[in-house]
Formats: C-alpha cells, structure tokens, sequence
C-alpha cells in the first residue's frame, strides 16, 4: 500500500509528461470511438456500448468495494433506480395506455414525458439520494453485514418496483424506451467517469477513501471522518449507478424488475474481482474483456467439424464452461485481479517485460491486450 | 505446481485458440454457402443456459424435430443456427443483433421468457427480420412491434378461457384468485380472469399475492379459508403453485386449484404428490389427443427421436414446432427470404395447420386458434379432460 503512495511522489517529477501522455490518449480513444461509430454493425456496437455501460457500473462499484473497501452488494438497485428513471419518463406518452393495459399510469405521470438527458440525469440524482437516505443507517455495519443489509435494499427496491404498478406497470415491465444506438452517450459518458474518477480518487477525498480502506482507525487517528468519506463515496457510486442503469435501459429499450435481481450485481463484483479492487483502468480492461471475451466465445457454442468430423462437444452452453475455467485460471494467478490495485500507466508497462520474464507467455499476451 | 497450473492454463487457451480457428473455417464456408444462396439460415434464439433453460431446450427441441422433418424451402437446405440469450435481456439483444448481423438469418424464432423477447423485439423491428415467439404470452411482446409473431394463444385468450370454463362447465359462482405479483404471466391472467368471470355473473374473491420464491403461503391461505370459495384460481410458477395447493389441502381448504399452462410439467407433480389430484389446467397441446392430422404427426415424430420422453411431451416443444413450420410456410409462400416479405406472408396466415391446432395471425401478430386443451391430475399424471372451442 506504501506502494501506491511512493508510485504517486514519483509521478509529480513527471506531471508534465503525464498530462501529454493522457492527452495523447484521450485522443486515440476519440479517434477510435469516432471511426468505430460510422465503420461498425450493430452487433459489434451493441457490444462496444454494454463494455461502455459496464465500464461506468463497474466503476460505480469499485469506488465503494475497491476504494473504499466497504462490502456493499447493492449495485442491482442502484441501477435500478436510474434505469426506470429513464423508462418511466421517456417512453412516447401515446404508447403509454396500450402498454399499462392492466393497471392504467398513475395520472400524475401518465403525460410527463423529458428528454432523454434529463431523465438520465434524474436517475442518477434520484439513485444518489436513494444511496444517501440508506448509507446513514447501514454504512454504521461493517463487513458482512454491509452486505447482507444493501443485498436487502436492493432486493426491497426491486420489489417495491414489481409492487407500484401505476408508476412502473409491475411485473410486465416496460417497453419502447427510445434506444441509443451511436457510441457516442455511452462512450462520452463512460469517458467523463473515467476522468472524474482519476481525480476523485487522486484529490484529499480519494485519499481519505483509501485510508479508510486500509485501516479505520487509523484513517480516524489521522483526522479523517470516516462517516463522512463513507456517506460520500457511497453516494457517488449511487450516483453512477444510476447513470449507467438509465444508459443499460436505454440502450435494451426495455425494463421489468427480474432484470435487476441481485444476480445482476455479480456481473459487477465479477468485473471488478478481475480487474482489480481498487484500480481504475483495471475495471475498464476487465470491463471490456468480460463482456467481448463472452460474446467472442460463442463461437464454442456452434457446432464445428474438424476434418468432417462433427465434435458433439461444441454444443449452446459450452461457451460458459469455457469461460468459468479462465475465471478460475485469472483468480489463481492474478489473485489481486489484473491489475492489483495498481494502474496502467507508462511505468507499469515499462515494467512489463520483466514480468513476462519472471512468468509465462501467457502473461505477455494479457499486457498486450491491456495495451 | 505453479508451472503445472501454467501449463494447463496454457493448454486451454491454446484450445480455445484452436476452436477460434477451427470455427473461422467453418464460418467462411457457411458464408460462401450462403453467398451462393443455396442455404436458408433460420435464428434459434432461446435460453440455452441460465434460469430459463429448461424450457428454452424444450422448444429447441420441437425446432430440431420441424427441422429434421421439413430440411428444406424453396428448394434450399434450413440451416438452423442457435444463439443462447443466457436467460439475460443484455445478453438477449447481443444474440439477436448476431443472428440479424452476422448470420444473417431469414427468421428468428423465439424466445422462451417473455421479457427476452420484448428485450429483442426492437432489433427485429429496426432490421425489419421477422421473428416468431413459440411460448411467449406477455401481450407486450407483439404490440406496437410489426415484425414480432407468436404461435400461442395470450394471457388474455387463456384467462377467457378459464373464467368460461369456469362459469359454464364447473357451475362455480364464487371463486377467488391469488396471483404471483413479480411474474407477468400470473398477474395478466389474474386480471383478465376475473373481468371476464365477473361479466358471467360470477363473484371474483382476492385470495392475495405472493411472490416468486416464496415458500409459506399459510398467511393468504387462512385468509381464504373463511371465504370457501368454489373454486380458486392460482395461476403462477409451477413450484410455487404446487406448494400453495399442499399447504391448502393441510389447512383443510378443499376447493379445486385452477391454473395455465405453466402448471403442465413434472416438478409440479413431484412437488405437490397427491395433494394436486384434481387440479385443472388450460395447456395448449396433448400428447394423447392430437387435434388434427399434423398432431399426430409431430407426436409419433417427436417419440420417435426421442424415446426416453416416451409419454411426455410437453407443449412447448408442439409450440417450437409449429414456429419453425410457420416460418417455413410463410417463406414458402413468400417466395423468397426477404425480411419485409417474410413478414407479410406471417401476417397473412389463415388456418396453418400445426401441432397445436389451426393457427390464425391476426392484426395484433397473435395466433387466433381454435381450440385450447383443458387438463387435469389424475393418478399422478396429467390427464385429458375437455377441448374447448375458441371464439
């Protein structure tokens, strides 16, 4: 951990080079995502948009797991919040009666319809307060009892959606929200968070975050509010939460509480697991390997022939087999994630070679693709 | 034992890396074989993995069985390729957006679940690639959405059906209804259940709510026993139902359990034992009493290919197999696989013969049938009981 601190003094000799180093890329990532959104199918935008929003939810996630190292499991629900945000105030109001066919909108909302921008917006304000209101009872509990409690809450929240059937018609979900289809919303967004992360967690308030995360009482001795830092990292994350649940319904058109069972934040924990708690680029990386390496593994869904033979082993279903045993591979051998809780910068892929050195090729093929 | 783990590690990639290959060179002749027009690639997206798989393999099961039986169109070869949407409306548009994308695929039939096919429908609609639904009920499914199908009568024909039932062959005059508020199925039918019983004159009692999971029902069941009712209408999961029944009989409630489809499966009688003798049901096919000449095909087909289930055909797979067939008709007739065609020619169906019974599309892209089977438990098995005419 004094690691980190010492990695942070020797950054400042080279501030300058840095900032170059960072335009430089935010650049590329431009360029990329520019030619990406006029050259590419849907299919592979479809993809490229859920590494996007996954990004942003994995991020949301690690602020509070990775940074400041509370157990919270309550992401589904957080995302929740901001993705029936977007569904309930941007669906056309003239499809609104046929499709609320059992239980007719709530009159007060029934004609409200906002732009798409504010409706996201109030998904993630709504979701922070909702992250806010919770934190202050539950952010007292520690450990596993975090857990369980926020589990609970976004269970409560999930029900509580199945049960208001005026506002967000229950169990049938809701249909024709209207769909982001250019790399641009998620991308930007994702991008902003990017930036805004680096900063949050290089300011006083990062710091704290990680103090905290280290050791409590420590962090306490030093001056720190615990409670406060604990309150605000929670509802940041809430916060992003939001926005990228409001993106993940615009981008499916479509929301019904099952989507967001707690199963759900799995996807995350899984994400951030294997990127690394408590490492930004680390969740971007894993962020887009997990979710382009299970699209790119269909193809052990299919059948194949090798010389005319038909293996019977490439059946629907293996792709998942397949992609649980390098889980398992990647926890044992990178047992802090990717990335550890370090980040990608130009010293730690300087160092890369002598890693390689030390461990197998296959090491070198992962830093390629983290490149 | 650290090298060993890398080597092994290793060696998955390795053949990972190997299926890559191996599944490139038979892309690129499938595509070579589509570029010559000599293939007609139908989608098959369904739940292959996750919580919906059962039933997603069900219906998979009556595509392959359609497939083997009717391989070819227009004088192509059918080639199916199957997409898993992994029970997940994320992974739901993914797979979707490949088999209209990639594989470029005339049709697309499924899914099992009805939010997976809500989740997709957008995608067919934009891309203008018809789709047909086997099993999928939620009304939201085809509405509002041209290019989405289905071969099943909705929540709404079905819970009609029932309160007729009901009304006109049980002589019930009260009955109360208990719904599962987070499924979609259970609280459509429930709702439409009672308007249509009440219109018969009948009395319609709230028994409560419960939800997905739940395993004590004691609470709405005391409730309800202070009401007697004739009859008590609990359409929801299978396991949850089986288990509201048990515990009703040991309360001493004794007023029959009436149900959907979604009942007719082995784990409900395997749950419920002997306590759900003589609960009744609404299904779409049976086994025993195929409704007309392409039933008793599919029956003696489906035994055939798969002995084992020898006596237990469940409706989905008769569902996957008249979407397969429907679709197969409709290019037929359309004459070619163009998207827009393709869909005209679904749109225009009249009295289809399929497994389950004449099929019908009508304005709203559901089927119009003209029967629905009526079931019930009887010595552990689900037994015939009544066909009731639609309309």
């Amino acid at each position: 951990m004094g690691n980190s601190v010492n990695a942070s003094g020797a950054n400042q000799k080279s501030n300058r080079m840095k900032y170059v180093r960072i335009g430089i890329l935010l650049v590329v990532v431009l360029i990329f995502v520019f030619i990406a959104d006029i050259t590419v199918n849907s299919y592979v935008r479809r993809i490229l948009n859920l590494c996007a929003i996954y990004t942003i939810l994995g991020l949301s996630m690690n602020l509070v797991n990775g940074f400041t190292g509370l157990f919270s499991l309550g992401q589904a629900g957080f995302m929740a919040v901001g993705a029936y945000c977007v569904a309930v105030f941007t669906v056309p109001v003239e499809s609104r009666a046929a499709m609320f066919y059992l239980v007719p909108q709530n009159p007060a909302i029934a004609n409200l319809e906002l732009p798409f921008v504010v409706a996201l917006l109030l998904g993630g304000f709504v979701s922070a307060f909702f992250a806010f209101l919770i934190g202050f009872p539950v952010l007292r509990l520690k450990g596993d009892y975090l857990a369980i409690a926020t589990l609970g809450f976004s269970e409560i929240i999930r029900i509580v959606f199945t049960n208001t059937q005026t506002i967000t018609n229950g169990a049938l979900g809701i249909k024709g929200i209207p769909t982001i289809n250019r790399l641009w919303w998620t991308f930007g967004i994702a991008i902003l968070v990017v930036i805004f992360m680096f900063l949050l967690i290089n300011s006083t308030y990062g710091r704290a975050f990680k103090a905290i995360r280290e050791d409590e009482i420590a962090a306490e001795a030093m001056g720190i509010s615990l409670f406060k830092h604990k309150v605000l990292s929670f509802t940041i994350s809430g916060f992003l939460a939001g926005i990228g649940g409001g993106l993940f319904a615009a981008l499916l058109g479509t929301v019904d509480p099952k989507q967001f069972y707690f199963t759900l934040t799995y996807n995350f924990l899984l994400i951030i697991v294997l990127g690394g708690m408590g490492s930004i680029s680390g969740t971007i990386i894993s962020a887009f390997i997990v979710t382009a390496g299970l699209e790119w593994l269909r193809l052990l869904d299919e059948p194949h022939a090798i010389f005319g033979w038909n293996v019977p082993l490439f059946r629907p279903g293996l792709r998942m087999v397949v992609f649980s045993i390098l889980l398992m591979a990647i926890v044992l051998f990178w047992s802090r994630g990717l990335m550890g809780n370090q980040e990608l910068s130009w010293e730690y892929v300087k160092k890369v070679p002598d890693k390689v050195r030390n461990a197998f090729r296959i090491k070198s093929a992962k830093g390629g693709a983290a490149k | 034992m650290k090298r060993i783990l890398a080597a092994s590690v290793a060696a998955v990639l390795a053949i990972g890396t190997l299926a890559g290959c191996g599944s490139k060179a038979t892309n690129d002749t499938s595509g070579a074989g589509s570029a010559d027009g000599d293939v007609i690639k139908i989608g098959i997206f369904e739940p292959l993995t996750g919580a919906n798989a059962a039933g997603g393999q069900l219906e998979v099961e009556g595509m392959m069985l359609a497939n083997e039986m009717r391989p070819e169109v227009l004088g192509k070869k059918v080639v199916l390729v199957q997409a898993d949407n992994k029970s997940d409306k994320a992974e739901a548009t993914t797979a979707a957006a490949r088999l209209i994308e990639k594989e470029k695929v005339a049709c697309i039939l499924g899914s099992w679940g009805s939010s997976l096919s809500i989740a997709a429908g957008d995608l067919v609609k934009t891309n203008k690639v018809p789709a047909i639904g086997a099993s999928c009920t939620n009304p939201l499914v085809t509405q509002g959405n041209d290019y989405y199908f289905r071969v099943c009568f909705i929540d709404t024909d079905q819970g009609r059906i029932v309160a007729n039932y009901c009304a006109d062959n049980f002589g019930a005059k009260k009955v109360a209804v208990i719904q599962e508020v987070s499924n979609d199925y259970s609280t459509g039918l429930v709702k439409i259940f009672s308007e249509n019983f009440k219109a018969k004159g009948g009395e319609i009692i709230d028994g409560g709510s419960y939800q997905t999971n739940d395993t004590d029902f004691s609470g709405i069941l005391a409730n309800l026993k202070s009401s007697n009712p004739d009859a008590i209408f609990a359409p929801g999961n299978y396991t949850e139902s089986a288990m509201i029944i048990k515990q009703a009989r040991a309360q001493g409630i004794t007023a029959p359990f009436i149900g959907c489809d979604t009942w007719e499966t082995g784990p409900f009688i395997e749950v419920g034992g002997s306590d759900v003798e003589g609960a009744i049901m609404t299904t779409f096919f049976d086994d025993k009493n195929p409704v007309n000449d392409e039933g008793k095909k599919f029956v003696e087909a489906y035994n055939k290919k798969y002995p084992d289930k020898q006596g237990n055909i469940d409706s989905v797979a008769a569902l996957g197999y008249d979407a397969y067939m429907l679709a197969l008709d409709a290019i037929e007739r359309a004459g070619s696989t163009d998207g827009t065609a393709v869909r005209d020619a679904i749109a225009a169906t009249k009295d289809f013969q399929g497994a389950t019974g004449a099929i019908t599309i009508n304005e709203t892209g559901d089927a119009d049938k003209d029967v629905a089977i009526i079931k019930t438990v009887k010595d552990g098995k689900f037994t015939f009981l009544d066909t009731v005419k639609m309309k």
